[in-house]
């Protein structure tokens, strides 16, 4: 399945769409996925709409990631951060 | 003089041999390199999802797609369809089509089954290093080669580490590990917004994939809020 996604252009060639909407569209496909991915997680890690933990976290990821400009501080200050708010007595 | 212009000539990616070309792909990338490790939280959720060590580390050594990979086990546990599970990967992945594509210069002269290796080590890392390689004059496939060789490794072994040392280690919740994939993806984001346009098909497709998991459509959520938010793209201009 993945290996099909990697290789396909590498065997067959298709005529990928250089300009227009269509290549516009598959510009943006990879980053909407990927926040669809984040969302669902944190806006309904339990299936219905929470605003828990999992956001004070998001916002101490989206800072320290676009300060450092690095994925792995952002993941470990999520790590921290969502540990950290959990471990709060709840008022 | 003479010894700095020769310094200069070997700092040069044009001039690289296959030795240099690989040297200079662990040099560059080790920040990058070292993010498989990524894999230890994927081994844990794995074994808490059912999955023995074996079968996950297997599924890291054959799928090598992290995101994927996290995507099919949350997909796994909300007893999703296979169709399901099938396209939301290829959608997922859909990016390495374009990857691949940008990639295909330096591949094609390579036969059929080079080329199927090659592609299988692309990932996001090697693809971001690669093409940063070639367009400073590099042209060795040594470079690529390294790189998605030490990923493939890293991934493979670190799901193996926190697969089998899963059951010895605290449960993930406890110590925010259950986070670390959503962190990875959001952190992915932050890092690939170009614009203020990329920032709001973000906070569509976040919003609308939240708002679905939340009416009882969970399976399909990514699928739909991830093929929804890049109209907002085509919309403009």
């Amino acid at each position: 399945m993945t290996l099909l996604t990697r290789t396909l252009p590498l065997i067959v060639r298709p005529p990928l769409p250089q300009t227009g909407r269509a290549r516009r569209y598959l510009d943006a496909l990879p980053i909407s996925i990927i926040a669809a991915l984040a969302g669902g997680a944190v806006l309904a890690p339990e299936r219905r709409l929470s605003l828990g933990p999992e956001i004070v976290a998001m916002c101490a990821v989206v800072i320290v990631t676009a300060w450092r400009r690095n994925i792995l501080a952002g993941i470990l200050t999520g790590i921290v951060a969502i540990a950290a708010v959990r471990a709060l007595p709840s008022l | 003089m003479h010894s700095r212009e020769v310094s200069r000539a070997a700092l040069d990616p044009a001039n690289d041999n296959a030795r240099t070309a690989s040297l200079r792909a662990l040099r560059e990338g080790w920040p990058v390199l070292l993010e498989p490790f990524v894999g230890v939280a994927f081994g844990v959720l794995a074994r808490g999802a059912g999955l023995d060590p074996l079968t996950a580390t297997a599924m890291s050594a054959l799928v090598f797609a992290g995101a994927a990979q996290f995507a099919m086990l949350d997909l796994v546990r909300s007893e999703a369809l296979p169709v399901v599970v099938i396209a939301t990967v290829l959608l997922i992945n859909s990016r390495h089509l374009l990857m691949a594509t940008a990639l295909r210069p330096w591949f094609t002269p390579q036969p059929l089954l080079a080329r199927l290796g090659l592609g299988f080590l692309l990932t996001d890392e090697t693809f971001a290093l690669s093409t940063s390689y070639y367009a400073r004059g590099g042209h060795r496939l040594a470079y690529y080669l390294t790189g998605g060789l030490v990923l493939w490794s890293v991934w493979v072994g670190a799901t193996l580490l926190g697969a089998s040392a899963g059951a010895a280690l605290p449960e993930p919740r406890q110590i925010g590990l259950d986070f670390a994939v959503t962190a990875a993806f959001i952190a992915i984001v932050v890092i690939g917004v170009r614009d203020r346009l990329d920032i709001a098909i973000a906070l569509l497709a976040a919003l609308v994939a939240g708002l679905l998991r939340a009416s009882g459509f969970a399976v399909v959520a990514v699928l739909v809020a991830g093929a929804i938010a890049p109209v907002l793209r085509v919309a403009r201009r």
